[in-house]
């Protein structure tokens, strides 16, 4: 008796079940298959048949395109995210990616134009579509303010992208620094001014005089008007406005590595002075501060003799 | 010579001499050396006035003569100095100095040389002794040999020179100005380009013996009429008293030194504390005769010979000394700075540094006060950092982007601020170029002083037009205070005298009150201006020097 071999083959017309077979191959190599592998197991699978599974697969959203060095690689896309892109196409999908690969830092729609090759309208209506349903949102960059970053929903934006300390909702809070100027700068006055009653020898009186940037960073903290954490950093930007407005000096010094407020073996010592010298003759007339100086000739529509600033500063 | 400087000279000028020598000298200042015939031409005076003008100008030193361009035989040709002209803007700042050093005897020798250009020194003892003598009580009079003494201090801290004894030119040409009592013949001197220096002359600073014994006279009213007449002239005295043909000038380098010194010590009063400034004032004193005038810092001095030389009222310790002069070296703004360990420490005075960060602070208080705080924090930013882009300019002075770039473009319109551009490419595209924005310190301070000059001629103008719209009211006044003196001396009766008084008005009284008022408004705010103009130029010229 001749035994038929009765092999269970796979109907490899059947492309369901081909998909199928896919699938739990790639269950088995959770890190991706390649198509060799995949000709391996079917190998009686034309190559047609296997794009055409692959493709449905893919669409369905079930299967993760992915390139390496060697090739393409077919991932099993978890459940979950699955379920979320339900309904999406492709191209949505393909932008949703994109913005996903930028991580916090957002990326710029045009940067999303270039990398999915995919035309402006599109892109926007694509965009339009994924904000609708909540899953990235649009940040506005600090740096240009016309510019909006997009980022996935969840994410925190980085701080590149949103200012950091200075700016609250895209706005530089001018006052906020006003108002930190004034006090650090008051704090250090009135260090100095004790300095200079304690009536010590000189070298004293002006080390004590001095106020490391950790100390001035604790008193602001203590001070509390200031919502948001201010680092070490922040305040010696502060300090160092106040250096260009002419109200204090700055000097580095030497510290032992672990002493409080040391930054790789040196401290910035801050100290309030005085200008050198008085506010100087030329402001004190009206020539030194008049905006039409240039204008201003004997025998011409504006002169010295029918000055009207002059007019004012004499009867003043 | 700017137009600015010209004009000014030009109305400093009308001022003090008339418009005849305003003519002259401006004409000199724009054309630069010309000869007699040529100046007679192109002002279209008359020969006598051009002499007299010319005469003038030498007496005070505004300008020289020297041999003509083409060679000894060519005419003299007469060049007009514009630093010395601007100078009589500074005659009330150098009164002032003489008077807080000498006392009222060295105020009224510096006017009497100061007025008179070139004199004798007996002739200036005379006039100021019997100065001195109107001034005192009945029955006092002021002995000369005080005078004298005064007079000797002064050549001895260098703050008056002798002129230079000028090179006869030829007795063929009397348009030299050997009328004046200013040359006294060294016969047939080699000629040579440039007028000699007075501190080229050994004997610049040496006191000439001479037989001046009395008292000074005191003025009789009689005498009132005659004395006005000859005020003007010097007078022919006919004694002669063994210094004739040495003549004295106001050595203004002298001045200005004492004047720098002088902000020095108030900056560093002003940053430290007065302690500091006393030192620093000492260790000036100390090298006054011998430092150069041009030189970047003082001799060094040893801590030594500083604490000799403190006054004995400060009484600091020895160690408290030396902290402070530490405390001085280690200043940022580097006043004084260590020349070495000997003696225990040397120690110079910057000057040069010390000139520039006052011009520095000048610079920065111009801004301040014209465009506000924010703007003088992106100048002194700018200052310190050298070139900033836009971007970097509103990270570093954290103002916002917006007022920051308004801010930059008004600095920059002023020329205060200067763009440099950084290409990428070679076709200086606009969108790859870096933008840079610098301010460079001399070129500024020099426009600020052309400014400053403009400001002083402004000022004179609007005196003299204040004065020319009350000119009436003003003779009106004058004719009243006279008639009042004549009656006051011819005894006349109180109902009189406030009759006259009655005839000016009382709004009119009010009006010259106020215009008096502007009139020394507009003074002090010259005197000021020319604080300034002091400033900027010892920086100006410091970098000249060291360049």
């Amino acid at each position: 008796m001749a035994e038929v071999k009765v092999k269970k083959e796979t109907n490899l017309s059947d492309p369901v079940e081909v998909e199928n077979r896919i699938k739990e191959l790639c269950q088995q190599f959770p890190q991706g298959i390649t198509d060799q592998v995949i000709q391996n197991d079917m190998p009686h699978l034309e190559p047609q048949q296997r794009a055409m599974a692959i493709n449905k697969l893919l669409s369905l959203g079930q299967l993760d395109l992915l390139r390496n060095s060697a090739g393409l690689l077919y991932r099993l896309k978890d459940s979950q995210s699955t379920s979320k892109m339900k309904g999406s196409d492709n191209q949505e999908k393909l932008v949703y990616q994109i913005i996903e690969d930028a991580g916090n830092k957002g990326i710029w729609s045009r940067d999303i134009r270039f990398k999915s090759n995919l035309p402006l309208t599109e892109i926007n209506k694509i965009l339009k579509n994924l904000e609708s349903k909540k899953l990235i949102k649009a940040v506005k960059s600090v740096a240009a303010s016309k510019k909006k970053v997009y980022m996935l929903y969840n994410l925190q934006p980085d701080r590149s992208v949103t200012g950091g300390a200075w700016y609250s909702d895209q706005d530089f809070e001018s006052e906020f620094v006003e108002v930190l100027n004034q006090q650090c700068f008051k704090f250090l006055q009135s260090k100095a001014e004790a300095a200079r009653d304690s009536k010590q020898s000189p070298m004293v009186q002006r080390n004590s005089s001095f106020a490391t940037s950790h100390e001035v960073w604790k008193y602001i903290c203590e001070l509390g008007i200031s919502k948001v954490d201010l680092s070490m950093d922040d305040i010696e930007t502060i300090l160092n406005t106040l250096i260009y407005d002419g109200k204090v000096e700055m000097t580095v010094i030497a510290a032992k590595e672990g002493t409080v407020g040391s930054v790789d073996g040196q401290m910035k010592l801050y100290r309030g002075v005085n200008t050198i010298i008085q506010p100087t003759g030329l402001v004190k007339t009206p020539c030194g501060l008049c905006p039409v100086f240039d204008d201003c000739h004997e025998g011409g529509e504006i002169s010295p003799s029918n000055c009207i600033y002059m007019s004012e500063w004499l009867d003043f | 010579m700017t137009a600015q400087e010209v004009r000014l000279c030009g109305l400093l000028l009308r001022e003090h001499f008339g418009e005849v020598v305003e003519k002259v000298g401006t004409h000199l200042l724009k054309c630069g050396a010309q000869n007699l015939r040529t100046i007679i031409h192109e002002t279209g005076l008359s020969v006598d006035l051009v002499k007299k003008s010319l005469c003038v100008l030498v007496q005070h030193g505004a300008s020289t003569f020297s041999s003509g361009r083409k060679g000894p035989g060519s005419p003299t040709e007469y060049h007009a100095s514009c630093d010395r002209i601007l100078r009589i803007l500074r005659y009330p700042r150098y009164i002032y100095t003489a008077k807080t050093l000498y006392g009222d005897t060295g105020e009224l020798i510096i006017e009497e040389l100061l007025q008179r250009g070139h004199t004798t020194m007996s002739s200036t003892v005379k006039t100021v002794a019997d100065r001195l003598t109107q001034n005192m009580a009945e029955g006092l009079t002021m002995d000369y040999s005080e005078v004298s003494s005064t007079f000797s201090k002064l050549v001895e801290t260098h703050f008056l020179q002798r002129c230079p004894p000028l090179p006869r030119v030829g007795n063929k040409d009397s348009s030299a100005p050997s009328e004046t009592p200013a040359t006294p013949g060294t016969p047939a001197a080699p000629v040579n380009t440039a007028p000699p220096t007075p501190e080229s002359f050994p004997e610049c600073y040496k006191v000439p013996s001479m037989t001046l014994i009395g008292r000074g006279k005191r003025q009789l009213a009689s005498e009132d009429g005659e004395e006005q007449r000859s005020a003007k002239r010097a007078k022919m005295d006919p004694q002669t008293h063994g210094d004739e043909g040495i003549y004295w000038q106001v050595n203004f380098e002298r001045f200005h030194l004492h004047f720098r010194d002088q902000t020095i010590i108030s900056a560093v009063a002003n940053k430290l504390d007065q302690t500091s400034s006393e030192i620093v004032r000492t260790m000036l004193r100390m090298s006054e005769v011998t430092t150069s005038p041009m030189a970047t810092c003082t001799k060094p001095l040893s801590a030594n010979e500083i604490f000799r030389s403190l006054p004995p009222s400060y009484n600091i310790l020895r160690p408290i000394l030396d902290q402070y002069l530490t405390l001085l070296v280690d200043d940022p703004m580097e006043f004084v700075g260590k020349a070495g360990e000997s003696g225990g420490g040397m120690f110079v005075v910057n000057l040069h540094r010390a000139l520039a960060n006052l011009a520095r602070a000048t610079l920065e208080s111009v801004v301040q006060e014209r465009f506000g705080s924010r703007s003088a924090r992106i100048f002194r930013l700018l200052l310190r950092k050298r070139h900033l882009e836009q971007k970097q300019v509103e990270d570093f002075a954290m103002i916002p982007a917006k007022e920051a770039k308004d801010m930059l473009y008004t600095l920059l319109s002023q020329n205060l601020v200067q763009l440099q551009e950084i290409p990428k490419t070679p076709d200086y595209a606009p969108s790859r170029t870096f933008y840079l924005y610098t301010v460079n310190q001399l070129p500024t301070a020099r426009m600020l002083l052309q400014s400053c000059y403009k400001t002083v001629a402004n000022l004179v103008e609007r005196r003299l037009f204040e004065t020319k719209e009350s000119k009436r009211l003003l003779e009106k006044s004058q004719r009243i205070e006279a008639i009042l003196a004549s009656l006051q001396v011819s005894g006349a009766e109180p109902e009189q005298l406030t009759e006259v008084e009655e005839m000016i008005t009382a709004p009119e009284k009010q009006q010259l009150d106020t215009l008096r008022l502007h009139i020394n408004k507009l003074d002090s705010a010259e005197n000021q201006v020319d604080e300034t103009i002091f400033l900027l130029e010892s920086y100006i010229n410091s970098t000249n020097a060291s360049s």
